[in-house]
């Protein structure tokens, strides 16, 4: 295939098509939404996409219900996700001998997935748009700055980065908690409920956040990891200082705005744009938005940022207020507010005057009690938790990761895709029925990695200079359990 | 509106007054009397007779039946107080000589002064350690130590220094003396058992007149009030008809404030710590709160009831004159002498009167539901109707949805009442109030101070008696106290104190003495604090508090069974509301460091549910805010029927709380029967039927985990092979090989 020369440029794909379009032959152009890189010639572009599109047809034949996920070929990797019926969304990465490039596939398409339920966010589903506006210039439009801004995360020199072996101690689409005492965690929703008053009759929803790390929502989880990832991808104050290194796993060095990404920011708002990170700052009044003072406004656009939440079924604007190290997301139904910009600024002047006490207090309660980022390492372990049906995550700091061996970090990236393998298995056999299971591997440089799963609870973790039996390691993990887990994989 | 659920009192149709006195009296009127004495030590009503003194005791309740009585000698009475252990009568005969009578014995001596340089002012019983009786007299106070033996006194002490009249309350062991040219210039001591502290002199306020001629300040506007266990004293200044309320500590005498009246006349109550004012001209009473230094009234004057006349029943406004005519007297008529500290006597008709406060209009008269039930929770009388006006209002505001917050403040006040009460080690309402009145009075702490104050016991009261001349006036009915000393009750005269407490500012009295009760921390911390003299006097606690001793206080449980669960219903068609409510309620017992009972939480996370609030149940949960129990474990696995992350949270909860036999159950009834056989064999679950893993394995149609059930139950039970079950399941299992 000639696609690798044409790409090599990035070294990386992505492209977004609709199957419902373009099925007459010379309108296969209709069936492309997005596509990445955005100068690839058309000729190419088809190319992907009608290999992509075989690909897809061929694996329905043999799997009606599940859809194909990845093709292997000896150059790339296809990552396939349907993201809507019939919207696709494919990733291609280029395969290279250097091993630093060995990821897991299910963390790539946690991008693609992650990609796409912030689009849907943001600016509802894309056969939505489709449907209003046929000729798909919405839905091209959007697709285009959005993920282009998405992608800006992305980028490593003028390179596509995705993760690798060596975020396999991460999990993409999960929440990161704070863990508070009792008494905070009551102050916080004492606050909660203030917040949810500042409208009158109509409840608000709102997030808290401390740092990059959750500390309540009254959202279900979906739309809570929606609008999560979007806050520590752009609205935490580490965010907000975006030349500070962060050292949230969602971004991975300084990162580089595109140059098409500013090139084509002129005149756009933050309700189109919500991923433009230099529009974004905290003004005076402790309130984040969309910085408009050389931004042409257009008229119509609201400047408040409408959500769209698939789980509340509900449509809200989103006020983002931030005091030191407490982000606070407010969501005000937009049902409610008739009235728009005025309606908000007079819930944000409620908000002021109801809350302002209590955030102060509760900023300086969670601050006290804030271990700072180190906080859940555990000394000897790196592990990563996670609990899908919370979609929630904990796992050691980054900054801890990174001292484990490459050849201890690459056997963990290829147990855990085999624990993905097997984890969908099951899910296929019994989605009912959750199975327990546990792997501990001895590797050639003497550390052991384990995956275990109980009653849908993962564990992973990396054990080095440990001793060399597998009782050393289930006792290991059983004491992780009991300490950290209040024994949740604790052997029966 | 809270106003009408509440009140549901007698006689108070339409909030028509806030104090009230009970019909029927008590009757007096005994034929042969000479007069009513008040004892306010012993709190005896005292009636002579030509031989005898017939008395009543008056506490805890008003007696139904006839007085008790004591052979006395013949002659004029012009007061009589029982000693403090009623073993002997003081009799004042007459302006020069007191008669004792030893009631065992019989016998009798007296103690006379010298007929031409002084007169006896009156004489009360004390329970200071050096001395058993105090004489006061024109020119200054004898202290007389009692000789059992001997039946005698001896003069144990004599502080010469012109008296014009005095005022003493047993209550507040204080005793005033009046001297100067407009009797403005005071002395005082308190005589309690902590020993005697004296008090720096002072003077009370005086406006002048513009003819500018000096009024004098007569005993009758001059009284001593005790509440909260501090020691107060209102003047009342004829001439700009105001009021000064002094408080005394123990190295000073604080003007706290003027009040207005509306009357030439006024009269001083203390009923459950409320400080009532009788404006006799006007007839209406003003009730004042001081516990947090706030001088404005509890609410508007209004008149004092009489409730349960015949005639009182249904009409709305009763006016006094109407009330008067139906129980005979006039309110507020010359007769009445009020009597410390919450006695009424009509000295005209023979009858006593309690004085009540009508708690519930009072709570009705305001819309503050915060400020209203901290009001409550500071009272001591009636506790059960307290309680359940606390909770009726609590309840109220839930249901009439009031903003959170405000609801928040009020649990606030309910839970720290409740608190302080167990902190204080529970039930002693006494001590309760005095740790609030130690806050208070941000007093400084001195040495050796001692408060004065002292027990109920058998202190007399003295009344403000000027000279026994004019106790004889009043005398056809005055009360008197058995104990000791007798005064007349000239109605200004009463203002007693029930019990001690004393307070003054003044000099570095320490106020820890005899009160009891007050020992709490905060007092000794506050002194602490301040570290000077000025500490307050305290009395010791009043038999008032004592007696309804605090079950005003609301426990988390009660909170639950009287709010919660009552407005669960109603409250339906707002879950988020309630729920809400349920978490300042849970932010406050965590702050006031109470435990809540698990069924609130069990509500709560029903509540979540209900709104299809998953998410946060399990955040409640992680975060502890729902804490883990048996009752919840099992409500989450309910509610978690369709929604299977919750029901796993109920079962991580069983099994972190260890309860292994419904851990196992749960898992089984979940089909996770390998999980369950694992779990059983570690925690050695040997309860849960083998036939119900069996079930399970039959179930899955699985021959393998059949017989690894099966041959697991016979290592494990050795039992097992005996039961009919093995022989049933091993039946199946070789028929599905």
């Amino acid at each position: 295939m000639g696609l690798s020369t044409a790409a090599a440029g990035d070294g990386a794909q992505l492209c977004v098509f609709d199957l419902r379009r373009g099925q007459q032959e010379g309108q296969e152009l209709d069936k492309i939404l997005f596509f990445h890189p955005a100068d690839c010639p058309i000729l190419l572009q088809l190319s992907v996409i009608g290999l992509c599109e075989g690909i897809v047809t061929f694996t329905r034949i043999f799997s009606p219900v599940e859809d194909c996920e990845v093709i292997e070929s000896e150059k790339h990797s296809h990552i396939f996700y349907q993201a809507e019926p019939d919207i696709w969304m494919v990733l291609v990465v280029e395969k290279t001998k250097d091993n630093e490039l060995t990821w897991r596939c299910g963390a790539l398409q946690g991008i693609l997935k992650e990609a796409h339920s912030l689009f849907a966010m943001f600016h509802g589903p894309i056969r939505t748009l489709l449907d209003r506006q046929p000729s798909a210039e919405l839905a091209r439009g959007h697709l285009r700055t959005f993920l282009t801004d998405y992608l800006s995360d992305f980028h490593a020199g003028k390179k596509l980065q995705f993760p690798t072996y060596r975020d396999c101690l991460k999990e993409r689409g999960t929440v990161q908690m704070l863990t508070v005492s009792r008494e905070v965690a009551l102050e916080v929703q004492s606050l909660t409920t203030v917040l949810g008053s500042c409208l009158g009759n109509t409840t608000c929803q709102s997030l808290v956040l401390f740092e990059d790390l959750l500390v309540s929502t009254t959202l279900p989880p979906d739309d809570t990891l929606n609008l999560y990832t979007y806050a520590v991808l752009r609205l935490t104050p580490r965010a907000l200082s975006s030349n500070a290194s962060s050292w949230s796993y969602l971004r991975k060095g300084t990162s580089v705005n595109a140059g098409p990404t500013s090139s084509s920011s002129n005149g756009t708002t933050a309700g189109e744009r919500p991923l433009l990170r230099e529009k974004l700052s905290k003004g005076k009044d402790g309130f984040v938005a969309a910085d408009f003072a050389t931004t042409e406004v257009r008229g119509a656009v609201p400047l408040t940022p409408i959500l769209w939440f698939q789980q509340a079924e509900e449509r809200m604007y989103l006020c983002i207020y931030q005091h030191k190290s407490l982000t606070i997301l407010l969501l005000i139904p937009a049902s409610s507010l008739i009235n728009g910009e005025e309606g908000i600024a007079h819930v944000k002047k409620q908000m002021l005057e109801n809350a302002s006490q209590k955030i102060v207090t509760v900023e300086q309660k969670l601050t006290r009690g804030w271990g700072g980022e180190n906080a859940y390492h555990v000394a000897g372990y790196r592990y990563l938790l996670v609990d899908p049906d919370r979609r929630i995550s904990r796992a050691s700091p980054p900054g801890k990761v990174t001292t484990l061996a490459k050849d201890s970090l690459l056997a963990l990236n290829r147990l855990r895709q085999e624990v993905d393998l097997e984890k969908s298995r099951y899910k296929r056999s019994d989605p009912c029925h959750d199975n327990d299971f546990e792997v501990c591997i001895r590797t050639k440089s003497n550390a052991w990695v384990i995956a275990k799963i109980t009653r849908g609870r993962e564990l992973y973790m990396a054990l080095e200079k440990g001793g060399e039996t597998l009782l050393y390691a289930s006792t290991a993990v059983e004491k992780f359990s009991n300490r950290y887990c209040e024994g949740a994989f604790s052997t029966d | 509106m809270l106003g009408n659920q509440m009140q549901g009192g007698l006689g108070t149709p339409g909030a028509l007054s806030h104090a009230y006195v009970q019909h029927p009296p008590l009757r007096c009127d005994i034929p042969d009397i000479r007069g009513l004495f008040y004892d306010d030590a012993n709190k005896f009503l005292i009636a002579p007779t030509a031989d005898r003194i017939l008395y009543w005791k008056i506490v805890p309740s008003i007696p139904p039946g006839p007085p008790n009585s004591d052979p006395v000698n013949e002659g004029p009475v012009l007061s009589v107080r029982y000693s403090l252990d009623h073993k002997v009568i003081g009799i004042q005969r007459s302006r020069h000589e007191i008669e004792f009578r030893n009631r065992e014995t019989g016998e009798t001596c007296s103690k006379k002064c010298r007929a031409d340089s002084e007169t006896i002012l009156g004489f009360f019983w004390t329970d200071c350690p050096t001395c058993d009786v105090i004489l006061v007299k024109t020119s200054g106070l004898d202290l007389l130590a009692y000789e059992p033996q001997s039946h005698a006194f001896r003069l144990v002490e004599s502080k010469k220094f012109n008296v014009s009249w005095y005022l003493y309350t047993h209550e507040s062991r204080l005793i005033l003396l009046a001297s100067g040219m407009q009797c403005t210039m005071f002395t005082g001591y308190q005589f309690s058992a902590g020993g005697i502290v004296k008090i720096p002199k002072f003077e009370m306020m005086m406006s002048k007149t513009e003819a500018n001629n000096k009024p004098v300040l007569a005993a009758d506007d001059v009284h001593i009030v005790t509440v909260y266990g501090r020691i107060y004293c209102l003047q009342l200044d004829r001439v700009s008809t105001s009021l000064n309320l002094y408080r005394f500590y123990r190295d000073a005498v604080v003007q706290q404030c003027t009040l207005p009246t509306y009357s030439s006349r006024i009269a001083v109550s203390a009923v459950d710590n409320i400080i009532m004012v009788h404006q006799i001209d006007a007839k209406v009473v003003i009730l004042y709160d001081v516990s947090l230094d706030s001088y404005a009234p509890v609410s508007a004057p209004l008149p004092l009831l009489v409730r349960g006349l015949p005639s009182n029943s249904r009409q709305p406004s009763q006016t006094a004159d109407s009330q008067s005519s139906a129980y005979g007297g006039t309110i507020y008529g010359d007769g009445w002498n009020f009597l410390i500290p919450d006695l009424i006597c009509d000295a005209e008709n023979g009858l006593l009167w309690r004085l009540h406060l009508d708690l519930e209009a009072i709570a009705a008269s305001s819309s503050d539901a915060p400020s209203v039930l901290e009001f409550l929770q500071r009272r001591k009388s009636d506790a059960s109707m307290v309680k359940t006006t606390c909770l009726s209002i609590v309840r109220t505001i839930i249901l009439e949805r009031r903003p959170v917050t405000m609801v928040a403040k009020a649990m606030d006040v309910v839970l720290d009442s409740y608190s302080r009460l167990m902190k204080m080690g529970g039930g002693l309402p006494g001590v309760r109030r005095t740790h609030e009145q130690s806050q208070q009075l941000g007093s400084q702490p001195v040495e050796g101070s001692h408060v004065i104050s002292q027990e109920t016991s058998p202190a007399t009261t003295v009344s403000p008696s000027v000279n026994p001349d004019q106790a004889g006036g009043v005398v056809n009915r005055s009360a008197q106290a058995n104990s000791g000393v007798d005064h007349g009750i000239d109605r200004a005269a009463l203002n007693t104190s029930s019990d001690s407490d004393e307070i003054t500012n003044v000099s570095g009295v320490t106020s820890q003495g005899t009160s009891g009760y007050q020992t709490s921390d905060a007092i000794n911390k506050r002194q602490q604090v301040a570290g000077e003299d000025s500490r307050p006097l305290s009395s010791g606690t009043s038999m008032q508090h004592g007696q309804h001793a605090g079950s005003v206080a609301i426990s988390p449980i009660e909170m639950f069974q009287s709010v919660f669960a009552l407005v669960e219903d109603e409250m339906m068609g707002d879950p988020a509301y309630l729920t809400a409510v349920i978490m300042e309620f849970l932010r406050s017992a965590s702050k006031a460091g109470l435990k809540v009972p698990p069924n609130i939480y069990v509500m709560m996370a029903t509540l979540l549910a209900r709104s299809n609030r998953y998410a946060e149940i399990a955040l409640f949960v992680s975060n502890k805010i729902l804490e883990p129990s048996k009752e919840l474990a099992m409500q989450l696995m309910e509610l978690g029927q369709h929604h299977p992350p919750t029901r796993k949270l109920g079962l991580d909860m069983l099994r972190e709380r260890s309860l292994h036999h419904d851990y196992v159950a749960a898992l089984l009834q979940d089909g996770y029967y390998l999980e369950a056989l694992r779990y059983a064999r570690k925690y050695k679950v040997i309860t849960v039927q083998p036939a119900l893993f069996l079930e399970k394995a039959v179930a899955n149609n699985s021959a393998q985990n059949l017989a690894a059930v099966l041959s697991f139950f016979c290592e494990f039970t050795p039992s097992f092979k005996a039961t009919s079950d093995f022989g049933r399941y091993r039946h199946i299992l070789s028929e599905m090989v």
